[in-house]
């Protein structure tokens, strides 16, 4: 019984990038002149010097009416209200709940922004504040949705909705935030298991939570929710994980028609560990650029 | 920090999948991630290489220096490990923040290599009770992703494998002086036998098991982990078929680091598969140098380093 | 002023260049998965690794609600010079470039665009031949722009000396580590060639005020010159990187 070790040499690297057909924008990087005209607004990535709108950061240029932007290849996420994000609590703290979600700031959970268990939406009160910690504690998971957007740029989230809240059993993946794919809805029930695509970049992979039937009390829940994944849906999970890895190498947009796509290619692959070879994903990423490819131009 | 943070019910998802032998990325418990060489990287070193594990990334160069060996060893060599945790890799590691998890490596580095069956450091000696060569080998880890020992010890022995010794003629001098000639031909130089050299590989017990090259997030799972130091395979590391009796490798350190405990039976069955993994290691890591060491002599040697 | 001899009768260089010639500069970004942005940058044979954290909530202790906090490490890899180094950080000299670097960072990172964050830049110096500073300046430019990071424009960096051709002045770019051992002057100007302006000068050794300017355009010259070799790695980077998406999103 031997596992498997590979060991690669730097002249047998793999280049992952997948050739697209279609024509490169124009790019423009910091201190360049965009523009020397007045009658532009000023957006993010670009600032003004000498009656100039220059540039302040390297990629290409998106107009909206008057308004200019650059956006980069990568940064750290920009939150907008109405996005939906997954998030990591830091620390819990007198009210509120500082929260990581890739953002220069650390975001913030109000109490008043949960639903506390139970459901109805009621007063918190002191017993509320004093039990924060059994609702969410340092270290969990949560899906939410930004709320609100702060002057100096931190977000406020919130989590009053049936879909959002504590996240239990499956892995989260990290990827830069711009390569996920703006979309109507980020919950994806595909292939048998759940997935969120969160904007800032972190996406959840888990089991399908299963419905509870009503007459279970909380604690039974609680248990259900810790009960082991089955080896089959494992399976399915880590192809996923896999494929968004080979993805993200590959710098390919994320949304629930590439990672579907990816999946049905990987398909060929007999175990999801034999799609962690440079190859495998390299072919599992041009076969998926070839089929986005080909539906963008039908 | 952020990344050093896990929630109760990812850690249950992951111990589960231990106990299933399926891990969340597909592996079982004995699977390596795919790694990536490439040695003679740094040209002020006399050997060098770099070893990327998923993401853990290490640069190990070895420098020589002229020594007087010890007066207890008159006839051995030295070699000093020294791990610097580069703040590239997390911030966490800015200023002295590395520094302990560095000395943690290191020493076992260090205590890996010392038994001459190990790692024969006559073979460093110049004059005997005057002049030998004491080997730094340095490792600067740039990358973080999870199995940073046995990536290390990888790297390490690539890296010797890689480092060239001038030769050197000593004669013994009136008044017990010693005359140091240096060769000046840069390839009259001598390759250090490393074939023995070990390979430290980690068990991290995650629940009621143990797996090998643990990802970062299940370092965070496991409550203690074991790192096993087993010499290695003199025959992987031969071209020509000059048979050498294979040798049983021997395990010359083992190390516990966490605060958990292991019964004496999980230990015994651990140190097992930790044998039976270094030697793939080995096995592997044997046939990648000797097909660099091929391709380099059909054509000349392109450096990749971090360009490509 | 009898300097060393560091050109030639033929007006070359000891490696061989002309003066006004760069080494060679070979560069790459976005090398590492973990941090925001990382580059990686060879001038001749000083090669260096730069990586950018954030920007991201600053620590209590150094937070400041004007701007962002700018945080440079600089590292020596110990194997990176002919002798074996003892210490990678935390020695006088170490300190001192870690200062240096914040300040040309400073000088072309928006840093009123980000209050209460902080940017870390960790320069890790694997093989040093001369102009490291300048080298870590240019890798740590390429790494801030992985990051997405605003910058007024480029900051780079580069060195310049001087040297007698006959009894003619001639200023030399660049100076690679036998110059530097060889005594002279070293002029370092790390600056945003794009608007002209010096972010850090620092002379070593005497300099005759005669010829300043003459040393000092050199060393302008040498700055743009890398800014032109480091834009294009990064459009490179961008067309490599670029994928289709749907441009307008708001």
């Amino acid at each position: 019984m031997t596992g498997h070790v590979s060991i690669r040499l730097a002249s047998e690297r793999v280049n992952h990038s997948v050739a697209t057909s279609n024509e490169l924008p124009r790019f423009y990087t910091p201190g360049e002149v965009i523009s020397g005209m007045q009658d532009f607004m000023r957006g993010h990535g670009t600032y003004t010097e000498d009656d100039n709108l220059k540039s302040s950061v390297a990629g290409v240029m998106q107009k909206v009416n008057k308004l200019i932007c650059i956006r980069p290849l990568k940064s750290r996420y920009v939150g907008e209200i109405g996005d939906v994000v997954v998030g990591r609590v830091l620390e819990v703290q007198q009210r509120r709940w500082k929260v990581d979600t890739n953002s220069r700031l650390d975001s913030i959970l109000q109490l008043s922004s949960v639903n506390l268990p139970g459901g109805e939406l009621r007063r918190r009160s002191v017993e509320d504040e004093q039990s924060m910690r059994k609702v969410l504690q340092e270290g969990d998971l949560i899906s939410a949705e930004v709320q609100s957007v702060f002057s100096d740029g931190s977000l406020s989230l919130h989590t009053r909705s049936l879909k959002y809240g504590k996240l239990v059993q499956g892995t989260l993946v990290k990827v830069f935030p711009s390569l996920i794919k703006r979309r109507k809805n980020h919950f994806h029930n595909i292939l048998g298991i759940s997935i969120i695509i969160g904007n800032n970049g972190y996406i959840w992979i888990s089991p399908r939570e299963k419905e509870s039937t009503e007459n279970d009390d909380l604690e039974n829940i609680e248990k259900a929710k810790l009960e082991p994944v089955s080896i089959s849906i494992r399976e399915i999970m880590a192809r996923v994980k896999n494929c968004i890895a080979a993805l993200v190498a590959s710098k390919m947009m994320l949304d629930d028609t590439s990672i579907l796509m990816a999946y049905e290619e990987s398909l060929k692959y007999e175990t999801a560990k034999e799609m962690l070879d440079p190859e495998a994903m390299l072919d599992i990423a041009f076969l998926t650029q070839h089929r986005l490819n080909y539906v963008t131009t039908e | 920090m952020a990344g050093s943070l896990i929630s109760q019910s990812e850690q249950v998802f992951i111990v589960h999948g231990v106990e299933n032998d399926f891990r969340s990325d597909g592996r079982s418990s004995i699977d390596y991630r795919p790694m990536e060489l490439e040695t003679d990287v740094v040209s002020h070193a006399s050997g060098s290489a770099r070893l990327r594990l998923a993401n853990t990334d290490i640069l190990v160069g070895v420098k020589t220096e002229i020594d007087v060996p010890k007066p207890e060893t008159p006839g051995l060599g030295k070699i000093e490990f020294f791990v610097d945790c580069s703040a590239n890799a997390t911030p966490e590691f800015e200023g002295r923040g590395g520094e302990q998890l560095a000395n943690t490596i290191s020493s076992t580095m260090q205590r890996a290599y010392y038994s001459p069956q190990a790692f024969n450091l006559k073979q460093l000696c110049i004059f005997e009770g005057k002049q030998c060569w004491k080997l730094y080998v340095d490792i600067l880890i740039l990358e973080c992703g999870g199995n940073l020992c046995d990536a290390v010890s990888l790297a390490v022995k690539a890296a010797l494998f890689n480092t060239r010794l001038p030769c050197v003629k000593a004669a013994l001098m009136d008044g017990g002086n010693i005359d140091l000639q240096l060769s000046d031909d840069p390839y009259d130089s001598k390759q250090l036998d490393i074939g023995t050299a070990p390979l430290l590989v980690t068990l991290c017990k995650i629940g009621t098991k143990c797996v090998v090259d643990p990802s970062a997030e299940e370092e965070r799972c496991s409550v203690i982990s074991l790192v096993v130091g087993v010499t290695g395979n003199p025959n992987f590391y031969q071209t020509d078929d000059n048979v050498i009796p294979d040798i049983k490798c021997k395990c010359s350190t083992i190390s516990m680091n966490g605060p958990g405990s292991l019964s004496p039976k999980t230990l015994k069955s651990a140190i097992e598969q930790g044998i039976t993994a270094a030697n793939c290691l080995d096995n592997a890591l044997g046939d990648a140098l000797l097909r660099e060491k091929d391709e380099i002599s059909y054509l000349k040697k392109h450096s990749y380093g971090f360009l490509k | 002023m009898p300097g060393p001899d560091l050109l030639s009768s033929q007006g070359l260089r000891l490696d061989g260049r002309r003066p006004n010639e760069l080494r060679r500069i070979r560069c790459k970004l976005g090398v590492f998965t973990q941090p925001d942005g990382s580059a990686y940058l060879e001038q001749g044979n000083t090669k260096v690794l730069a990586a950018v954290y954030g920007p991201h909530q600053a620590s209590k202790s150094k937070t400041s609600t004007e701007g962002v906090v700018v945080n440079c490490q600089y590292s020596m890899a110990t194997f990176s010079t002919g002798e074996r180094k003892n210490r990678p950080r935390g020695d006088r000299k170490s300190q001192e470039m870690s200062l240096h670097l914040r300040q040309s960072f400073t000088a072309a990172i928006k840093t009123e665009l980000y209050p209460r964050s902080q940017i870390d830049i960790y320069i890790e110096v694997l093989q040093a031949d001369g102009g490291a500073y300048c080298a870590s300046v240019n890798a740590g430019t390429l790494a801030l722009i992985d990051a997405g990071i605003p910058l007024k424009a480029y900051v780079c960096a580069c060195t310049a000396s001087m040297a007698w051709q006959g009894s003619e002045p001639e200023p030399l770019v660049d100076v690679g580590h036998v110059e530097e051992a060889a005594g002279g002057v070293c002029l370092t100007v790390s600056s945003l060639p794009s608007t002209g302006n010096v972010a850090l000068l620092e002379l070593s050794h005497k300099l005759h005020m005669d010829y300043y300017d003459m040393v000092m355009s050199r060393a302008m010259q040498g700055c743009r010159d890398i800014e032109v070799i480091l834009d294009r790695a990064v459009r490179e980077h961008l067309a490599e990187g670029w994928t289709k998406q749907d441009t307008i999103t708001i």
